[in-house]
């Protein structure tokens, strides 16, 4: 067997040092030749959530100088980010709010569409982390998700009376209607009155 | 190269770090409710744990034994943090499946057991085998585990997208089984046949425990 370096202060600050370095380097050129296509992936799976519950809109703009106010009427739901879209004639037709409630094993990453008058167009789940099989049905069991369609934003607690949960599955149905009451809340303390000024 | 395979097949059959050495427990129960996850869960470890040896091994003599550790930490997340940031990059669905238990490889005891009981002390040829076969014995075991556990806790196997077997209608899936219990109920019947193998096959009893394995001359 090879006979091992001696533990001088030298050579164990030498083996240290070295391992970080090179360990370090490597990890630049990893991360410099991932960045792009991570980037392009989340872009393109927050696009594609984003024109399924925004139906028939011309363009999506991030609507960034909304998001400190936001925030802070989602309340303990993480907000992710705010969106303006607009119809074919570039007028304002609805927002899209991307938020991120806990759910049972993780957030759940999802975004909400609303109408100009706050009503819920949809709700799209991008990432989850949630029981296969039980939590995962708030994506996969038919007609689910759609009951939150018309949910209004401006009075989301009368709303929210309506929610009807997956057996097996509380958790993860709550997190999705935590989601939509924080988007309804955002909408009433912050969007609400941003639409007349906006554009 | 005698010694090289009977140092490989150790990892899969009498010292299969599920099985037998019962390490890395954690992420395999968790990430076994679906095959494709616990396939790519199997490809990630076995790159990691033969990536890990072959540095460990070839820098041992560099490396003082007081600061081993650190070092062998920073090897293990540096190829963890390779592989993250590659699923991310080209696999978003089964990374999004994953999820925490990519980085949680790092401290995943099966790899840094290897590097410190194996690598730091044989030669790189002998590191190679050890990882390739530890991490194909854990592949084996996880990938098993998640195919009974996905056929029979939601009724269909679906493989990056497509469906491959599918139950008959009438067969109502047990829940439980993708739950922690029948993780539990499920590895239990796969390490009873590992061991009825291992017996059968090695011609002695292999006993096991949590930490070591004795070998005892039956025959």
């Amino acid at each position: 067997m090879a006979k091992r370096a001696a533990s001088t202060p030298l050579n164990m600050i030498g083996a240290v040092l070295a391992t970080c370095l090179v360990a370090a380097s490597a990890l630049t050129v990893t991360y410099e030749l991932t960045r792009e296509r991570i980037i392009e992936q989340e872009r393109a799976a927050e696009r594609a959530a984003l024109d399924a519950v925004l139906p028939g809109t011309g363009s999506i703009e991030s609507a960034e100088e909304l998001v400190a106010s936001a925030t802070e009427a989602a309340g303990s739901v993480t907000l992710q980010g705010v969106y303006r879209a607009y119809d074919a004639a570039g007028a304002l037709s609805g927002w899209g709010v991307r938020v991120a409630p806990r759910g049972y094993s993780g957030p759940v990453s999802m975004v909400v569409g609303l109408d100009r008058d706050g009503s819920v167009l949809g709700v799209s789940i991008i990432t989850m982390s949630e029981t296969p099989g039980l939590g995962t049905k708030i994506v996969t069991q038919e007609g689910w998700i759609e009951q939150f369609v018309g949910w209004q934003g401006a009075d989301i607690d009368a709303s929210a009376r309506e929610f009807d949960a997956i057996a097996g599955a509380t958790r993860s149905s709550a997190a999705v209607r935590n989601g939509v009451t924080a988007a309804g809340r955002v909408y009433a303390e912050v969007l609400s009155a941003e639409e007349g000024g906006a554009q | 190269m005698r010694e090289w395979i009977e140092v490989f097949k150790r990892g899969i059959s009498i010292d299969n770090p599920l099985t037998v050495l019962m390490i890395g427990l954690c992420a395999t129960l968790a990430v076994s409710t679906k095959l494709e996850g616990a396939l790519f869960m199997g490809l990630a470890v076995i790159f990691v744990l033969g990536m890990s040896s072959i540095i460990v091994s070839s820098i041992r003599s560099l490396v003082p034994e007081q600061v081993r550790i650190p070092v062998f930490i920073v090897i293990i997340a540096s190829f963890v943090t390779v592989v993250d940031l590659t699923m991310k990059a080209f696999l978003p669905d089964i990374y999004t499946f994953l999820g925490v238990w990519i980085p949680l490889i790092v401290v995943n005891c099966m790899i840094l057991g290897r590097a410190e009981a194996f690598s730091y002390h044989q030669p790189v040829r002998l590191a190679i085998a050890d990882g390739l076969g530890m991490g194909l014995g854990f592949s084996i075991v996880i990938v098993l585990l998640a195919a009974i556990r996905e056929l029979f806790g939601s009724g269909e196997i679906v493989f990056l997208g497509a469906r491959l077997i599918a139950l008959p209608g009438w067969y109502r899936p047990p829940g439980v089984l993708l739950l922690f219990p029948g993780a539990f109920l499920v590895f239990g019947f796969i390490v009873a046949l590992a061991k009825w193998y291992n017996t059968r096959t090695s011609g002695r009893v292999v006993q096991t425990d949590a930490h070591c394995t004795i070998e005892e001359g039956v025959r």
